[in-house]
């Protein structure tokens, strides 16, 4: 109860702030905050969700209406060059508080001086790396549900640091052609990496918030008197265990609104062998790759890759005691039709495991399909509906007597209100 | 009344691609030596911002031209060039509170916004007050005094990739009478700048 009237004062707050400025996508007195309410429908067969603590792969576990989110992304203009920019999120779950931050900072555009221009920002976001998760609140435009990669990133990828952006549209090429690379380095995020190894990779749209407790299923190891029975029953994502700051890199082409390549490396250099207040540091690095596309009769083409590796654990025999390689594949067709969108995406997710732990067992295999359809009613209510189906092959699925092999599906209907 | 008639003879410039397709919202500039056609100060002009786009995508300004830049928008814009000498910023405003800033240098001050990235536009400041735009069928008349005893044609856009000396055409007088004067390119266009952002609506925020 107290949760529903937290996420109605904040909802009254947002409301009051938003009638104030005549339309919350226009910039009035360099403030601007758009509110979004999502009503759902939900039909699902499968597995328990893992917000209860299982290895589902969706969020919510029963057939339900659900508030399914609500957001508030504002943005105020604190100099002619200085924004800030802060992203609040509320789910009906109780993984954390009622409502909490996903994102934090500010950034300074200082006017650019030659063909090069510079962006600073300081904070709590997103490393560039989702071409999905583009409209306010690290929403995407597309799906409902974000693909494996950007779930995964959703989940446990957050930085707190600086990044230096730069780009460069050379007046040479007509400025159609832009390079950007951005730079950046940060604290926290050690504990990324574990909720990939332990529950695996996931579709839905949950973002976790600043203070969440991303809950772990029932893990034979992290039971007491097991090997790693310091691990709280839950991830903390965002924590700072070892004292060492991580970094990761961008690199950019877009030519015009037609194509654009990206490619990326991000590396939280975590030391596997510190633990700290009920969470492990897990050295966890990656490569990232994404193409965007206008392809013939207006249809929208996006792909990501991703492969990377994490470790946690003393060294034994030769590699720490938790040692995975992960990846993973989307693409994801879309086509709008005037008020109406549709949008296909397969995505494909692997984990294997290097080390030769038997009581950490965490390789998986899986595909999802996605199907979504959204309709524009008007500027602030559109309707959605989403078909999503996953199946997963995942050994430590034993441990819970769950079956090894198992397909997931989602049916979902949306109302959505934005103010 | 007594007005110092010069005689002037109108040229036609035509530009066309490589495939013979006109070429529209081309620069075109004469210059000419020992003759004036008119001493007026420079027209005003104006540089609109609309729907996230500078209006028009390419303006062509005589040395010494005030241009206003409004914000027809009702989001806020951050103008700015980085083209030196004629680099300037007007702080983030909508509607039209700067005074009009002057162009005292010929060259191309390519334009930006500072919030909006994909903003783009051209003032091409000529140092001639005989200067125009090609329309859609890549045509534009100009007038240049009989008097001049020869005059250089100059041809400019962002979509031209053809080295300088394809973009410029001397005319001697009296040897050549000229009324026609074709540029055709050499090389490939650039795609138009609006073709870059008509494509798939990929949202912006």
């Amino acid at each position: 109860m107290v949760r529903v009237l937290v996420v109605l004062a904040a909802l009254a707050f947002a409301l009051a702030l938003t009638n104030r400025v005549a339309d919350a996508t226009e910039i009035v007195d360099g403030h601007n905050a758009i509110i979004s309410l999502d009503i759902a429908y939900v039909d699902v067969s499968g597995l328990p969700s893992w917000t209860e603590g299982s290895v589902g792969k969706l969020r919510h576990g029963d057939d339900d209406f659900v508030m399914n989110r609500m957001f508030i992304d504002y943005s105020g203009r604190l100099t002619d060059t200085l924004n800030a920019h802060v992203v609040l999120e509320a789910y009906d779950d109780d993984l954390g508080d009622a409502i909490d931050f996903t994102q934090a900072y500010v950034e300074w555009r200082p006017v650019p001086k030659s063909a090069t221009r510079y962006r600073l920002k300081l904070g709590a976001f997103y490393p560039k790396i989702s071409l999905e998760n583009v409209d306010p609140a690290w929403s995407s435009p597309y799906t409902q549900s974000f693909s494996a990669i950007n779930t995964w990133i959703a989940e446990e990828i957050r930085t707190f640091g600086a990044e230096l952006s730069m780009s460069r549209r050379p007046v040479s090429l007509g400025g159609a052609h832009a390079f950007t690379i951005d730079v950046a380095t940060f604290w926290g995020n050690d504990p990324a990496g574990s909720f990939l190894a332990w529950k695996g990779w996931s579709v839905h749209d949950r973002q976790t918030r600043f203070g969440d407790k991303l809950p772990l299923p029932p893990l034979p190891q992290i039971q007491p008197g097991m090997m790693f029975d310091d691990q709280d029953p839950y991830v903390e994502p965002f924590r700072e265990i070892d004292g060492r700051a991580g970094y990761y890199a961008t690199a950019e082409w877009r030519y015009g609104k037609q194509f654009l390549l990206r490619a990326g490396h991000y590396d939280n250099r975590a030391n596997p062998e510190k633990e700290a207040g009920g969470q492990y540091a897990w050295a966890t690095k990656f490569e990232h790759l994404g193409l965007q596309a206008t392809l013939p009769g207006e249809i929208g083409l996006i792909a990501q890759w991703m492969i990377g590796s994490s470790q946690m654990g003393p060294w034994l025999n030769g590699a720490h005691v938790v040692d995975i390689e992960f990846d993973s594949q989307f693409a994801l067709l879309t086509r709008s039709f005037n008020r109406h969108r549709v949008s296909v995406r397969y995505d494909h997710f692997e984990v294997t495991q290097n080390d030769q732990t038997e009581e950490d067992n965490n390789p998986e295999t899986g595909h999802a399909w996605t199907l979504g359809y959204q309709f524009g009613l008007s500027k602030k209510v559109s309707l959605a509906a989403e078909w999503l189906s996953i199946k997963t092959h995942r050994c430590a699925n034993e441990y819970y007597d769950l079956p090894e092999t198992v397909t997931e599906t989602q049916l979902q209907l949306l109302f959505k209100l934005r103010l | 009344m007594s007005c110092a008639v010069v005689q002037a003879e109108t040229i036609n410039v035509i530009v066309v691609d490589p495939s013979g397709t006109p070429v529209p919202e081309v620069v075109v500039f004469v210059e000419q030596d020992g003759a004036k056609l008119r001493s007026a100060a420079p027209a005003s002009a104006v540089m609109d911002q609309r729907d996230k786009q500078f209006v028009p995508h390419v303006l062509v300004v005589q040395k010494g031209a005030s241009v206003l830049f409004p914000n027809s928008d009702t989001i806020g814009h951050h103008v700015y060039s980085f083209s030196k000498p004629n680099n300037f910023v007007l702080p983030l405003y909508t509607g039209d509170p700067h005074d009009p800033v002057t162009f005292d240098h010929d060259g191309v001050v390519m334009l930006g916004c500072n919030i909006h990235d994909h903003m783009l536009g051209y003032i091409v400041v000529v140092d001639t007050e005989i200067f125009g735009l090609t329309d859609a069928s890549g045509h534009v008349s100009l007038r240049v005094a009989d008097s001049a005893r020869s005059y250089v044609v100059n041809i400019w856009s962002p979509r031209i990739r053809d080295g300088k000396q394809e973009l410029t055409k001397r005319v001697d007088r009296p040897s050549t009478t000229v009324s026609k004067l074709t540029f055709v390119l050499q090389k490939k266009l650039r795609a138009p700048h609006h073709n870059q952002t008509e494509a798939v609506q990929w949202s912006e925020y």
